[in-house]
């Protein structure tokens, strides 16, 4: 018999995607091994981030792109039963076919119409070697796609940051830079752990709120590797 | 994945005892929490991320020292903390006892506490906090995440104490807490006010109705129909425009049926003086600070809850008393009409007298309210007739007893007092009468 009636505190579902760079270059240097590795790394921490949300339901997904793009984990998963499945670099880099296709994701229907803002993270060590801008436009044109916060980590030194930064579209945020496996596993796991939780139940802290933004992107963390380029870079 | 600290690294404490790193708790916005080994004793170490290691972070944790805790539900700072080789500084405080839950388990439904531990949660909460006000600080940042609790007892812990300030005080970076979303005061939402001991009662107040009802008092047609909920939705519901759901006089923002049902199964069960506390909080309260409910008066509702819960002789679900619940009123659980025990009318109280009722010097002793730490009586069946109940005398002085025919006798520690309709007794400090509905 329960002892109290009703159920759990009611959710919104928060949408998680992994836009994940599998060019024939992430194959180099280790590169998507360091992915791989990273969120894999971050994962029991996403849950752990995900257990403590009250106000959330996390379904996490991922898209690969390289010669076009497709689904690596196309249904929405619950990040309790989320496993990472390794990601393999080949072809070219159609970054604009991916947004296309998150952005269909993001159309109501299949997207609900009460939900949490979506993460986005975008993660290139390349230039796009299609229509990105398409791909970019036809995303901002779903509410889900502008409503959405998109992040960005651009691997190595010849990411092109300019078009990260259009995507993410804020110019108070910035892509953040992974030159070595160490910053890539910091970021990936600043992504999936203090930006779910700001976008889900706000940090008790003020001052994090930039004013172009619809949710509080807490400060990433800071690397050494930021402000001075380390010798030993494995990239 | 802890980055401030190195696990057996020694420390030093302002008193100078020395303390290793042992094992990585957590971590959280301001910093990161340790268990370390000191003098034989496990406690607990925050150490700050370098840039929320202010001077003025530092004085506040100095007065918060010096001053000790409120009482003894929060996990204080005891002293302050440094490391050779590592910048910045900690503090120590005692450890959480494992048997205390957080919130967010019990708004998940992973723990499932009586009615009544809810309610003795939600009165110590009260006290706890009405202790720590009458200090002259301010908490700042009542949530979800600061507060746990036994679901076997209700006893509480509050926990990230380093936040508590004095009261208007300005400090430096004073407006750096605002609270947490969901639980900040509207005016402090609206950028209109900086926390105090005001908006930490709208806080509390927030925190109680969730204890009770797993949802938030102003999520309802307002929140319903939001499709983003993002930071301007956020503002807009808990601050520029406010609604309590259960607003007597605007309807406008009433739970939805398939989306807030949890408010609308709960409400319905409580009595009348805990739903009008609630809509004193988030009605004149929601825009009046100086209208807000206070600590005492919360604290004396949630006894006044305690007092009136009874059990479905069917199902044994918790229902709730009160003079209006109409004959045989069905059990919320089970739906069988429920059977209303024998109340005992004492002093100002009405207690109802259920199978396992107690009685403390909250009860008997007006000069001793809300203290529940050793029962003073407590209902027990007879030890030859299990058909038999009666309130047994469990003080060290002798109580007398009137019965309805009007004969006196006394009963002496040990001994107990048959129930039935129209008997009085004198507990020497108050007098009581049992009732029957």
């Amino acid at each position: 018999m329960a002892k109290r009636p009703g159920g759990e505190l009611a959710t919104r579902p928060l949408h998680f995607i992994w836009i994940a760079d599998c060019s024939g270059s992430m194959g180099v240097d280790g590169k998507i091994q360091a992915l791989n590795n990273a969120i894999r790394e971050a994962l029991p921490h996403m849950c752990t981030v995900a257990n403590e949300n009250r106000n959330a339901e996390v379904l996490v997904r991922v898209l690969a792109f390289s010669n076009g793009a497709q689904w690596h984990v196309s249904q929405p998963t619950a990040v309790a039963n989320f496993k990472w499945q390794d990601l393999t670099a080949d072809g070219v880099t159609d970054m604009g076919r991916a947004l296309l296709m998150v952005a269909e994701q993001l159309r109501m229907p299949p997207m609900s119409d009460r939900a949490l803002p979506p993460v986005l993270v975008l993660i290139s060590d390349g230039c796009p070697t299609d229509d990105f801008s398409q791909g970019l436009q036809t995303l901002m044109q779903e509410p889900w796609g502008r409503k959405a916060v998109r992040i960005a980590i651009a691997i190595g030194e010849d990411a092109d940051t300019e078009v990260l930064q259009k995507f993410i579209g804020h110019p108070e945020l910035k892509p953040l830079h992974a030159n070595n496996p160490e910053a890539l596993v910091r970021y990936i796991k600043w992504v999936s752990t203090a930006v779910l939780k700001s976008v889900s139940s706000p940090a008790s802290q003020a001052g994090v709120i930039s004013s172009g933004l619809n949710i509080p992107v807490p400060a990433p963390p800071l690397m050494q590797t930021d402000v001075h380029t380390s010798a030993d870079d494995v990239w | 994945m802890h980055q401030l600290l190195s696990l057996g690294l020694r420390v030093s404490t302002s008193s100078g005892h020395i303390g290793t790193v042992q094992q990585f708790i957590g971590g959280g916005g301001q910093g990161e929490v340790y268990q370390m080994q000191m003098d034989q004793q496990s406690v607990a170490l925050k150490w700050y991320f370098p840039e929320q290691a202010t001077g003025a972070q530092r004085q506040s944790l100095e007065l918060l020292c010096r001053k000790g805790p409120p009482s003894d539900c929060f996990l204080w700072p005891l002293e302050l903390v440094t490391a050779p080789q590592v910048p910045g500084f900690g503090y120590i405080m005692p450890l959480r006892d494992a048997k205390f839950k957080g919130i967010v388990d019990l708004m998940k439904r992973r723990i499932e506490p009586s009615f009544r531990s809810l309610a003795t949660a939600g009165l110590k909460l009260a006290q706890a906090f009405l202790a720590l006000h009458a200090q002259g600080l301010c908490y700042r940042d009542i949530s979800f995440g600061n507060v746990f609790f036994d679901p076997a007892s209700g006893a509480i812990q509050i926990c990230d104490n380093d936040n508590v300030a004095v009261d208007d005080q300005t400090l430096a970076d004073d407006q750096r807490v605002l609270g947490t979303p969901r639980f900040i005061a509207p005016e402090v939402v609206r950028g209109e006010a900086a926390p105090s001991t005001q908006t930490d009662l709208f806080s509390l107040s927030v925190l109680l109705f969730y204890l009770l009802h797993i949802h938030h008092p102003l999520e309802g047609q307002r929140e319903a129909v939001i499709k983003c909920f993002d930071l301007p939705a956020m503002n807009r519901l808990y601050g520029s425009e406010p609604l309590f759901i259960f607003d007597p006089n605007d309807a406008s923002n009433r739970p939805v049926v398939g989306i807030h049902d949890n408010a609308l199964a709960y409400w319905a069960l409580y009595p009348r003086f805990l739903r009008e506390r609630f809509i004193q909080a988030f009605t004149l309260g929601l825009h009046d600070p100086l209208a807000r409910v206070r600590e005492s008066e919360w604290r004396a509702t949630l006894a006044q809850l305690q007092d009136a819960i009874f059990y479905c002789g069917h199902c044994g679900a918790e229902n709730f008393y009160e003079s209006t619940l109409p004959r045989a009123a069905p059990c919320w659980s089970c739906r069988a009409a429920l059977q209303i025990p024998f109340q005992l009318q004492v002093g100002r109280d009405l207690v109802m007298l259920n199978h396992n009722t107690q009685l403390f010097a909250h009860h008997l002793d007006p000069q001793r309210r809300y203290e529940f730490s050793t029962p003073w009586a407590r209902v027990q069946q007879h030890p030859q007739q299990p058909t038999r109940w009666g309130l047994t005398n469990r003080s060290s002085s002798k109580w007398v007893m009137t019965n309805p025919q009007g004969t006196v006798r006394d009963v002496e520690p040990g001994r107990s007092v048959a129930l039935a309709a129209g008997v009085k007794i004198q507990f020497g400090l108050v007098d009581g009468e049992i009732l029957a509905s």
